[in-house]
């Protein structure tokens, strides 16, 4: 059984970039009146990303709710058609793709869900749900299937005697597992995990992120990890990028990011993590940010973080700062670095 | 899977889950009043289905030298006016009303609504602005006047195609079982009476939309028609045949109703609207009681029947 890994895409090796994302937007209209519609606004929860996802890595993306990291997520798999922007995935335009070619092209992106209840449908059988993604892609017939659905329920840690049972008979943690094993059913390159364990016990949380871990050395995956657990994210991230109201504030290695925050915003956010010692604790800097999160409807001029930025001058409040690398591999959006 | 099990050593059996629907079925097993009802059903068109068979005389057979008679030996329930056997005309008057429920089903009016309604919440946009605003003028229009428009324009129509099929196949006494009629009554019907189930269809879709496993379904790369077929059909299905239920009893109602008017089924069929209609009258109750309480109990309990089994089916879908 151990011959059926994933068949990885020609030649890659890891580090290469796998998906490129530039000036990625994706803004929601709203819309009124009763007969004709008429676009009044746009919520714009993304607004303008440029980041590439490495071959083998996890990239972690973190922020608060509501900043678009989950839109983000959505608007890379192509389940959101981004307002404006470009996604490269392995040297295809995903943006271009549409109908049946995007369809056949989704077997090598997968999507594991936040809410283990919702996300597997109650009519269904773990096997028929594992089962499904190969049954839509045309692949393992027959017994074949049979057993690579309980090659996966191995894998993911789930008693392959269980194949007829149905989602309500399963813990979350378990439920979790089935979902993470719908998206390796097909062998995708890359997963994107939309807050995979923010709906776990903490103590189920440990389990599934190492699940997640050795899933991905064993079948050599690509993560895109959302979430906004900064512990969870520390842990199984290899670079960490950070969202403020639909843009990038910083990305950067994880050690570097969590040792060495640049931007005001990432400091703030690290500075609410909280720490074991209650020594350290005590005697640490805690930065409180004053004020909400601006509606993403009508964002501030400048830089969208000012209203709320301990260290704003009126730059930040009339141009938008670019997105550069200020040092190598640490990428940052702010005037006052 | 036996292949991993002989590996471990031991075979296992595979632990088999419960699905949904076995559970609601265990549900509305223990319900007493259900069960009932089902039996009643069963028994009513059982009869109906067997009333060839099983009916002591021909529903049409006069006897005019016994008529209005009372419950006896020779006529357990009596007789009518025209001394026809009391019973036998209710034995075929629930065929009759067996076949109206089955015309419905096979006219269409549940699958229509469904599939209307499916595709309108699913699809949203300019698809189902135009199924709804169909739907809106259909339902505006009074379904009543529509449908005796309708069966006096078409109905000599479909009986002529009807004959001819009659004439053309092995299938005999079409014309003469009043099959075609109903299927154009019907078929007319559903017309109308799509929007209600496309509604309700529509609303639950709209819900489930937003569910995680449809987007699920739709990151794995299934096509809308399995979006559709797999995952939203199985997850309203429960709605489905709450609405079957429902317009089956409408449905039974209704042809008694159109019948007791003299626009329903045409004499000599029988029929429990035209068993009412001839038993009612306040002498003719006094006189002979039998007339109106044997119609009467049976579309009484019929129809108590089916609103017993769509309500306890309901508490079971909920999980009561």
């Amino acid at each position: 059984m151990t011959t059926q890994t994933a068949p990885s895409a020609g030649s890659s090796k890891s580090g290469e970039t796998l998906v490129k994302i530039s000036g990625l937007k994706m803004y929601f209209p709203v819309t009124s009146g009763l007969f004709i519609q008429r676009k009044i606004a746009d919520v714009r929860a993304v607004d303008g990303l440029d980041f590439e996802v490495r071959r083998g890595e996890t990239l972690g993306l973190v922020g608060e709710s509501g900043c678009g990291k989950s839109t983000t997520g959505r608007a890379v798999l192509q389940l959101y058609r981004p307002t404006a922007g470009k996604i490269n995935f392995d040297g295809t335009e995903l943006t271009e793709l549409k109908g049946a070619a995007l369809r056949r092209f989704r077997r090598r992106m997968q999507m594991i869900f936040q809410d283990p209840y919702s996300s597997l449908n109650p009519r269904m059988s773990v096997g028929q749900i594992i089962g499904e993604p190969m049954a839509i892609h045309g692949l393992y017939k027959g017994a074949e299937r049979t057993e690579r659905v309980q090659y996966i329920m191995q894998a993911i840690g789930l008693n392959p005697l269980f194949v007829k049972r149905y989602p309500h008979e399963f813990s979350g943690g378990q439920r979790q597992r089935i979902g993470i094993g719908r998206a390796l059913a097909v062998e995708p390159d890359f997963i994107a995990c939309d807050e995979p364990v923010s709906a776990l016990d903490v103590s189920i949380q440990a389990q599934v992120i190492n699940l997640l871990e050795d899933l991905q050395s064993q079948f050599s995956l690509t993560y895109l990890f959302i979430a906004h657990d900064l512990a969870v994210v520390k842990h199984i991230s290899d670079r960490v990028a950070v969202m403020y109201l639909g843009k990038m504030m910083e990305l950067a290695d994880s050690i570097e990011l969590y040792e060495n925050p640049l931007h005001p915003y990432t400091k703030a956010l690290l500075s609410a993590v909280p720490i074991t010692d209650p020594e350290v604790e005590r005697k640490r800097e805690r930065i409180i940010l004053t004020g909400d999160v601006p509606s993403p409807l009508r964002p501030p001029p400048g830089c969208v973080f000012n209203t709320r930025c301990p260290i704003a001058v009126d730059e930040c409040r009339e141009r938008v700062p670019e997105w550069r690398e200020a040092v190598p591999n640490h990428w940052i959006a702010c005037h006052r670095v | 899977m036996t292949a991993s099990a002989a590996a471990e050593g031991a075979p296992r059996p595979v632990v088999a889950g419960t699905s949904e629907w076995r559970i609601v079925l265990g549900r509305l097993r223990r319900k007493r009043l259900a069960m009932i009802s089902l039996v009643i059903i069963s028994v009513i068109y059982g009869a109906g289905i067997l009333a060839p068979l099983l009916a002591p005389y021909p529903p049409t057979q006069t006897n005019l030298d016994r008529p209005v008679e009372g419950p006896s030996r020779d006529h357990l329930l009596g007789t009518d006016r025209l001394g026809r056997d009391e019973l036998s005309r209710a034995m075929y008057a629930s065929r009759t009303t067996l076949i109206v429920t089955t015309a419905v089903v096979l006219s269409g009016g549940l699958f229509i609504g469904n599939t209307l309604g499916l595709l309108a919440g699913y699809r949203g946009g300019w698809v189902d602005t135009l199924i709804m605003r169909v739907g809106d003028v259909f339902s505006s229009l009074p379904s009543l006047v529509m449908l005796i428009l309708i069966n006096a324009t078409l109905g000599p129509r479909v009986i002529g195609w009807t004959r001819w099929v009659e004439g053309h196949t092995p299938f005999d006494g079409l014309v003469a079982s009043g099959f075609p009629s109903y299927m154009l009554v019907f078929s007319a019907l559903s017309l109308f009476f799509w929007v209600g189930t496309a509604r309700v269809i529509r609303a639950q879709v709209l819900q489930l939309r937003e569910r995680d496993y449809i987007m699920a379904a739709e990151s794995l790369g299934a096509s809308p028609r399995r979006v559709i077929l797999q995952h939203l059909m199985p997850n309203v299905s429960f709605l489905i045949i709450l609405s079957l239920s429902a317009t089956l009893g409408g449905i039974a109602g209704s042809e008694i109703v159109l019948t007791w008017f003299g626009v329903g089924v045409q004499p000599p069929a029988a029929s429990f609207g035209a068993m009412l209609f001839e038993g009612s009258g306040t002498r003719t109750f006094q006189a002979s009681p039998h007339l109106l309480l044997v119609p009467g109990v049976i579309v009484t309990l019929l129809l108590f029947a089916f609103a017993l089994l769509g309500d306890a089916l309901n508490d079971a879908i909920r999980g009561r």
